[in-house]
């Protein structure tokens, strides 16, 4: 199983919400909606690791950081995240990692 | 990553197709159409081209004049006031064709035609290229600023609160979704206001109508001797209702006496209640008060004749009155647990003190609200005159130490610190911290800051804590 992580990006969020209005309408059993979701769980996965090739920097001030059941939470505060050639400065984000290693593991 | 433009879009698009596809043939296991599956394709796509996740890609895509519209030969002007316009990009693919082509025939609009348009369900549009399309519900088409939806807010809106089974918006290309129903958005608003708002609690207003009311609220726990003074204290509201209230500075002593007597009333009162505390469980209290007010009520005429003889010896002694009566100070005088030397009251009743300690608060109280705050100063110095010297003492304590509450931390502000839209959801290879820097190795990763969406296979970064 892959990591279920990504179901909270907009991606993932309009498909439960797609999935959900399927399910009121009882087009579809949450049964299935289920099997659609870890089926996006591995799509994903497979895209980010196998069609994305960029590398980004920051460089910010850590307010807090939290590590429990592997997985780390960090909020800081005035990042600057920079690409190559573009910089993108925020106030305030919140960095939710799994355990790389072993991302064959669920969340 | 931060070049926003096709490369997310893509990605999202090409995800989107294989989860599809991948459910395609467990979907017809389980005995439901392809229709199904198109419509959730139709869900999904429309609700992140609603995101802002795909802005750019829109306002890459999206060319106002690039339509091209060939009305069918029985379209009729005078009828329908309208073009079809379905806005169509030769680089999106992710709307179904019958012909299942990934290329969307272009609409334009005819001359002489301009927006908005408006497309009334039922229309056949035929494209350039000889397909066909049938419009299954209204369409209005307006021209929005480049790569800016006019109503793409409303649009979100009307996303999460129709119930409306989507395959019908599906039939219409992406341009709809600008303004999906023109007859919807009016009810719409009106739904939203018709959102219950949070009911406003009303505080039950009965506190402030009768004074028995809120008297009889506090004592609701089940403690024995709660009640009682509930049940002892209706009767004096019904006898100062009977009687003139005496004036803040009463004439004759009589009258001013009278509350006097009445104090030992309830004294009298609460010790009999205090006998029958098996059977006031057993009766309801209506019944318990209609008892004691005609009791008491017997007894203040009785008291009213013998007034002068016990003012005489309470106010040397134990209620420590003075001949020049005020009705503020009579409630003063209502203190029956202080060291008031009470001793002959004290040994009347020795096991009703404790009791009446709550009593004469209440009795204050009562006399507070019948007098309409005339003596609700001194009601406030009676409520606390029980606590009195205990309170004095810890105020000085907290006063010359004010135990360091500024040290306190705040816990409120920890749930909040983890709200905030811009996250990042990814993964870690290294995450390495010295004294108080912090060095981050992420992977795989999606960023969303201000509605928008970022993607990253390496993030490095550094932060001090």
């Amino acid at each position: 199983m892959a990591y279920q992580l990504y179901r909270n990006t907009t991606l993932g969020n309009s498909l439960q919400e797609s999935l959900d209005e399927l399910i009121q309408t009882q087009q579809i059993t949450p049964q299935l909606a289920l099997q659609v979701l870890l089926q996006f769980d591995k799509a994903i996965n497979t895209a980010l690791a196998n069609r994305v090739r960029n590398r980004v920097n920051f460089r910010g001030s850590l307010n807090t950081y939290r590590f429990c059941d592997n997985v780390w939470t960090f909020v800081l505060n005035d990042v600057e995240f920079r690409e190559v050639t573009d910089l993108v400065k925020v106030d305030k984000v919140k960095i939710v990692a799994c355990d790389g290693k072993n991302s064959n593991a669920a969340e | 990553m931060l070049t926003n433009t096709g490369p997310v879009a893509k990605l999202y698009l090409s995800i989107i197709d294989d989860v599809i596809e991948s459910m395609r043939e467990l979907f017809l296991d389980e005995g439901l159409e392809d229709r199904v599956l198109d419509d959730l394709k139709h869900l999904w796509e429309s609700k992140m081209m609603q995101s802002k996740a795909m802005e750019d890609f829109r306002k890459n895509n999206i060319n106002s004049a690039n339509f091209v519209l060939q009305l069918p030969a029985n379209y009729s002007r005078t009828n329908q006031a309208l073009t079809v316009v379905i806005p169509a990009s030769q680089n999106f693919h992710s709307f179904p064709m019958k012909n299942n082509s990934e290329m969307l025939p272009t609409f334009s609009l005819p001359a002489g035609l301009s927006y908005p348009v408006q497309i009334p369900a039922g229309v056949t549009l035929q494209t350039a290229s000889g397909q066909l399309y049938k419009v299954n519900v209204p369409v209005v088409v307006t021209q929005a600023p480049a790569g800016q939806p006019p109503l793409s807010r409303l649009v979100q809106k009307i996303g999460e609160r129709r119930d409306a089974p989507a395959p019908q918006s599906a039939a219409a290309p992406p341009n709809t979704l600008y303004r999906p129903q023109e007859a919807e958005p009016p009810s719409l608003p009106a739904t939203a206001d018709k959102q219950p708002p949070h009911p406003k609690t009303n505080f039950p207003p009965a506190q402030q109508s009768s004074l028995p009311q809120p008297l009889l609220v506090p004592p609701a726990e089940p403690s024995q001797p709660q009640p009682q003074p509930s049940v002892s204290l209706e009767p004096k509201v019904p006898l100062e209702e009977n009687e003139p209230r005496p004036p803040p500075e009463p004439v004759n002593l009589s009258m001013a006496a009278s509350p006097c007597s009445q104090l030992l009333d309830f004294q009298i009162s609460t010790e009999e209640a205090l006998t029958q505390t098996g059977q006031l469980k057993t009766r309801d209290i209506d019944d318990i008060l209609k008892e004691v007010i005609e009791e008491e009520k017997k007894k203040a005429e009785m008291a009213r004749n013998l007034a002068p003889a016990k003012t005489d010896n309470q106010s040397e002694g134990v209620l420590g009155l003075d001949l020049d009566f005020n009705y503020s100070e009579l409630s003063d005088i209502v203190q029956l647990d202080g060291p008031a030397g009470n001793s002959d009251m004290e040994e009347e009743e020795p096991v009703s003190l404790e009791d009446n300690d709550f009593l004469g608060i209440i009795n204050a109280e009562a006399i507070k609200a019948l007098e309409g705050g005339d003596g609700s100063s001194d009601g406030n110095s009676i409520s606390s005159s029980s606590d009195g010297d205990g309170a004095d003492e810890l105020d000085n304590v907290e006063e010359e130490d004010p135990l360091n509450s500024g040290d306190d931390v705040i816990e409120q502000d920890i749930p909040d610190l983890f709200d905030t839209d811009n996250v990042i959801v990814c993964q870690y290879d290294k995450i390495h911290r010295s004294k108080n820097r912090w060095k981050f190795h992420l992977k795989d990763g999606v960023m969303c800051y201000g509605g928008r969406d970022y993607v990253f296979s390496k993030a490095v970064g550094e932060a001090e804590w």
